[in-house]
């Protein structure tokens, strides 16, 4: 997955009968593994609610398609998940930050 | 599946359902060169189930399969393109077979 910010949001009246009802967010990766594009940002679907500003989790290629539900929508990242806070460096004994 | 180091956790509230409970490593990849393991600059966030600490060397999954680290029947409904499937010991980088010892050295 990445690491990324929620930088804006994407609206479309036409589109594939697949991508239907779902929120498109447009994320600008903090960490990008070995990206497909020369871009810097990505289009992901949004199921979880995130906001402009915030940090979020985007799961890309195959299991990101399959966060909406179907294997036929043309999708290839969703968000999963809304990020909190990212601790790094040693954490406390019982695991908590 | 590549080799990394386990730099930090990500804390995530509000998540897909997907997700289950599990923890969300940051991972840093590492690439060889000589005998010698070095960061490479590229972090991917990574599920953890087994639990991988701070400065452990992990290796990760990668792309649809990474589903299959969980065990079945629970990771039916997860969906996860990156996952810790093992805390790597020790390694043999170069031909000599000298094993270097990833879990007592800093790198």
């Amino acid at each position: 997955m990445i690491l990324g910010q929620v930088v804006g949001t994407v609206w479309a009246t036409r589109k594939n009968p697949n991508l239907e009802r779902l929120k498109l967010a447009i994320v600008r990766p903090h960490f990008w593994y070995n990206p497909p594009h020369d871009v810097d940002h990505l289009v992901a679907v949004d199921q979880v609610g995130a906001e402009r500003g915030q940090d979020v989790l985007v799961c890309v290629g195959q299991p990101g398609r399959w966060m909406a539900g179907t294997s036929a929508a043309p999708i290839e990242a969703s968000i999963m998940a809304i990020v909190d806070r990212v601790v790094m460096g040693p954490s406390t004994e019982d695991g908590t930050p | 599946m590549m080799l990394g180091r386990v730099i930090g956790e990500v804390w995530a509230t509000k998540r897909a359902g997907a997700f289950g409970h599990r923890k969300a490593m940051l991972v840093a990849t590492l690439a060889r060169e000589g005998d010698r393991l070095f960061p490479t600059g590229e972090v991917v966030v990574a599920l953890d189930d087994i639990g991988a600490q701070q400065g452990n060397v992990v290796t990760v999954s990668w792309g649809s399969g990474a589903r299959a680290v969980f065990a079945p029947p629970d990771n039916r409904h997860v969906l996860v393109d990156a996952a810790i499937s093992r805390i790597v010991d020790a390694i043999t980088l170069d031909e000599s077979g000298r094993v270097l010892n990833l879990q007592h050295e800093e790198g």
